[in-house]
């Protein structure tokens, strides 16, 4: 009789926790108890765990007492997946399984009472967590072995059945079972959502010159975008191909988005790393918690998370509820999201392109063609719909640009058809110059870069300044604005190759922030320029 | 020119001045004959186009007539001697027939092609000491000139905006949809915009330019010249191979401004050349218009200002500027109005009393009237008559607005 010790991970938010599970069997009272801040589901796993043991045909040592203890004690735990963790270390207590076995190893999984794992939701963070603490070897569920053996170093036992994870353990041949059905659920239209916008690309977009600048811009220096414009004007058509001219994600934002889908439950196990930026559209309906998180028991990361590294589409962004704008502030400004529930606080990577859109009025039914133009609104709705596109998230985006269904030019052979492609090759150059730029610093864009860094090392020359000067003291920017016009130049300059923005790439900025047409020789510079 | 018949001429050294008697000089050679059109080609190249004196001579003597003046070193007054100094360079038949390998044609008076819209700028003031019809123009596509020449002037600024450049081709496409044909230069901006909305419409367009019609200035330009010298017409007074100057872009908007009903600029900067199209236009009783830009930008000053002095409409829409074109009582454009409201259907009286009518808490009759200042019994008929219009309600303490099934007062606009 004695101890068996072995290693799971609790995760909170994209946090994981390396628990040690110890279990001790010993001669007391007859029963079993588990202590160390386990939540209801998973002190259920107690009778999970005894079936699965029994009907895996071992022995489970009913006439003793049983302690479980996860460590740390005080760190709240919730899920299912601590069972395979709690029945291994039973059976270690119990002899069953060699105790060296389990060294630098985690066990995640939860069971059912035959004895079958079955899947989890986060697996990929728990690896990364138990990876950062020392573990070299994880025994997870068959369809999370992909999943797992994402992380660099990592040896994966994919297993489907406690048995198999047994005699794994104690190195004799391991049986049969039947597979581990993979989690899937309503993750199918997520899914689905995405390949149609694989096979979009800005080539589809004729003319469309100034918004297709704008949007350059932004997908260069990952600054956000306020679209306003009649209904089709092609507001959510440009958007949605935002994604296809950002680069693919570095290694580490790579990471990070697979391991939010993890968490979320929607990672397809065949497609590996999300190299692809994504993209998600919620709609205006959308709750709060489904936009920035929450969600009762384990924290279910939100649309905005889910679109860490891509573009969070908010179509008629005026007509969001209150509560939900005012809960995007958050991640507008410092990319990431905090989720505050009970006595925790979770905190989930956001650092995503936030495109806005909105019709000129809440109808919807204005045209500027006097013969098509059907507005209903009154005065009092059309003011109350502008003052929440002037409100305080309106004052975190960088880019303001008003469209105009006269855009749309099908027929003109001139028009410029431009690939996604060719503009991500743009998007790419302007991105690897503020890579340059940054090294070492906590930014890697110039839509993220603070204030007074811009000022101190990155001086404008004074005619620039001068034009940035005159533009507060005429009081068409406030000094947010003022800012947001400096990052807007410096990612104009790194479009065109230059070392500093001058005079002219803060003009161009000042149109981009006010909303005024640019000139015609800016939007077609970029592909002179090549 | 030793082929040609001898003419009687005056005597040598004696000043010829273009309104001397007693020549004893034939008729001149018939505006559109062989040899006035060979003549109208030296001319054209050794004169600056747009010289007033040049065009009273040759209507004057002919330009055959004139030639041989110039050519016999006789003196002619105002008439520069460097520009005779170039006679010798100048084949015209060779022009011609190089010309004619690249598809273009010579247009003169007398042609059944000329329109009849270049006679206009004959006798017009000068304005940088340029004015007179072209001597003749070279043309390069499919269309009749004479057919074409229904054309709507879309001038404005090189250095445009989004902004305008949209507006410029969305106009263009309308207006060759409307059977008119956009005049234009060939210039980055503006003029580029208006030529790709009237080829995106099918339409015809022409590209009137400052240099011969075998080059495209700016260079970039050359697929957006072909593509209108294939469906529509690029015309010049500029012989093939000439290089443009500034002077020459001055010259050629009158024409832009003589080939069209009416000019609209769409983006003119204080000092745009597109100013310039615009005063030919003004000067040519044409159709002025003006498309607005928002008061604080800059590509829209100059053709603010031509609103402001009264000098163009300003129109906002191609509705507007056919309107403007089409003679009177055609294509009236929709006019701006606010959707009808409730209240703007009953009558005034009616609408005084729902006026005076609380929004929820009700009010007898008596302090209606009182509140809408109008006798009790005009009231009380009023009131009926907004009840049964669904409007109000009577309730047991008195009136006021209809309210829905929650509750809540409905209050018609």
């Amino acid at each position: 009789m004695g101890i068996g010790t072995t290693h799971t991970v609790a995760l909170s938010g994209a946090v994981g926790h390396l628990i040690e599970v110890q279990a001790d069997v010993s001669r007391g009272q007859i029963g079993t108890t588990v202590v160390g801040r386990a939540d209801s589901s998973l002190a259920e796993g107690r009778d999970r765990v005894r079936m699965a043991i029994i009907n895996s045909g071992l022995e489970w040592p009913a006439t003793k007492r049983i302690t479980v203890l996860l460590s740390p004690a005080d760190l709240k735990k919730t899920g299912t997946h601590y069972d395979l963790a709690i029945a291994v270390a039973v059976l270690a207590a119990d002899g069953v399984v060699p105790q060296r076995s389990l060294e630098r190893t985690a066990l995640v999984g939860e069971l059912a009472l035959d004895g079958g794992l079955r899947c989890t939701q986060g697996v990929l963070p728990m690896v990364l967590a138990a990876a950062h603490r020392g573990i070299s070897r994880v025994v997870v569920p068959e369809p999370h072995a992909a999943e797992a053996a994402l992380v660099p170093g990592m040896t994966v036992l994919g297993m489907r059945s406690l048995a198999q994870v047994v005699a794994e353990l104690r190195g004799e041949e391991v049986p049969e079972a039947r597979p581990v059905p993979p989690l899937t659920g309503g993750n199918l239209l997520t899914w689905r959502g995405e390949s149609r916008l694989e096979e979009v690309d800005l080539a589809d977009l004729v003319g469309m010159d100034d918004p297709r600048f704008a949007v350059t811009v932004a997908a260069a220096g990952g600054h956000h975008l306020l679209l306003t414009g009649p209904k089709g004007c092609g507001k959510t058509s440009i958007a949605e191909r935002i994604p296809t001219i950002l680069p693919d994600l570095d290694a580490e934002e790579s990471l990070e988005l697979t391991a939010i889908r993890s968490i979320a439950g929607v990672l397809d196990p065949d497609e590996g790393l999300a190299r692809r930026p994504p993209y998600v559209a919620p709609h205006h309906d959308a709750s709060r918690p489904s936009l920035v998180g929450g969600g009762s028991g384990r924290v279910r990361p939100g649309q905005v998370s889910l679109a860490h590294g891509g573009v969070v589409f908010l179509d008629e962004f005026p007509l969001f509820r209150s509560d939900v704008i005012e809960s995007l502030r958050e991640p507008l400004e410092s990319g990431d999201v905090t989720v505050v529930r009970g006595d925790e606080a979770v905190t989930l990577p956001a650092q995503a392109l936030f495109v806005l859109a909105a019709n000129p009025c809440p109808c919807g039914n204005y045209s500027p063609d006097r013969r098509l133009d059907r507005c209903s609104c009154r005065q009092q709705a059309l003011r109350a719909y502008q003052q929440r596109l002037s409100g305080p998230v309106a004052d975190r985006i960088d880019i303001l640009r008003r469209m105009s269904p006269m855009g749309v030019q099908l027929g003109d052979r001139f028009a410029n058809r431009e690939s996604s492609a060719d503009v991500r090759r743009r998007v790419a150059l302007a991105r690897e110059r503020q890579r340059a730029r940054y090294a070492g610093a906590g930014w890697r864009l110039n839509a993220h870069v603070p204030g007074p860094v811009l000022r101190e090392e990155h001086p404008l020359p004074d005619d620039a300044r001068a034009e940035l000067d005159r533009a507060v003291l005429d009081g068409r920017l406030t000094r947010r604005g003022e800012v947001r016009v400096y990052r807007l130049a410096m990612t104009v300059a790194d479009l065109h190759g230059l070392e500093r923005p001058g005079l002219d790439e803060v003009r161009v900025a000042l149109r981009l922030r006010l909303g005024e047409p640019l000139e015609a020789a800016t939007v077609t510079s970029l592909r002179r320029a090549g | 020119m030793s082929e040609q018949p001898a003419l009687p001429l005056p005597h040598e050294g004696e000043p010829v001045d273009g309104a001397g008697e007693g020549w004893g000089q034939p008729e001149p050679d018939p505006p559109g004959s062989e040899r006035d059109r060979l003549a109208r080609i030296v001319l054209g190249q050794v004169f600056e186009p747009g010289s007033a004196r040049v065009d009273g001579l040759v209507r004057e003597l002919g330009a055959a007539r004139l030639l041989t003046l110039l050519g016999e070193h006789r003196w002619v007054q105002d008439v520069s001697n460097d520009a005779r100094a170039r006679l010798a360079q100048v084949h015209p038949e060779r022009d011609l027939e190089r010309a004619e390998a690249m598809g273009v044609r010579y247009v003169v008076p007398g042609d059944d092609e000329w329109p009849a819209c270049f006679d206009d700028l004959a006798g017009l003031e000068p304005l940088h000491e340029c004015s007179g019809p072209p001597l003749g123009v070279w043309v390069r596509g499919p269309h009749r000139l004479d057919e074409v020449s229904d054309g709507v002037a879309i001038v404005g600024s090189r250095a445009a905006t989004t902004y305008g450049v949209e507006v410029a081709g969305h106009l263009g496409s309308m207006v060759v949809q409307a059977g008119h044909a956009v005049v234009s230069g060939l210039a980055y901006g503006i003029d580029q915009a208006a030529h790709r909305g009237a080829l995106a419409a099918g339409g015809v367009t022409i590209s009137v330019l400052a240099n011969g019609v075998d080059r495209a200035y700016p260079s970039g330009h050359e697929r957006l010249l072909d593509a209108v010298a294939a469906e529509g017409l690029v015309l010049s007074e500029l012989a093939p191979g000439t290089a443009p100057t500034r002077i020459r872009f001055l010259t050629r908007n009158r024409l832009i401004a003589a080939l069209g009903r009416g000019t609209v600029v769409v983006e003119a900067a204080a000092r745009s050349g597109a100013l310039n199209t615009a005063n030919w236009t003004s000067r040519l009783h044409r159709a002025l218009m003006a498309v607005p830009g928002e008061v604080t930008s800059a590509a829209s000053r100059g053709a603010h200002q031509l609103v402001r002095m009264g000098a163009a409409t300003l129109v906002t829409s191609p509705d507007d500027v056919l309107e403007v074109l089409g003679a009177s009582g055609e294509h009236l454009a929709p006019d701006v109005r606010g959707p009808t409201r409730t209240r703007d259907k009953l009558a005034h009286r009616h609408q005084r009393i729902l006026e005076a009518v609380p929004v929820t808490r009700p009010a007898m009759t008596e302090s209606i009237a009182r509140t809408a200042g109008m006798g009790l019994f005009e009231v009380r008929g009023g009131l009926d008559q907004l009840a049964r219009g669904g409007l109000i309600e009577l309730t047991r303490r008195g009136w006021r607005m209809r309210q829905d099934e929650e509750g809540r007062p409905v209050i018609p606009d």
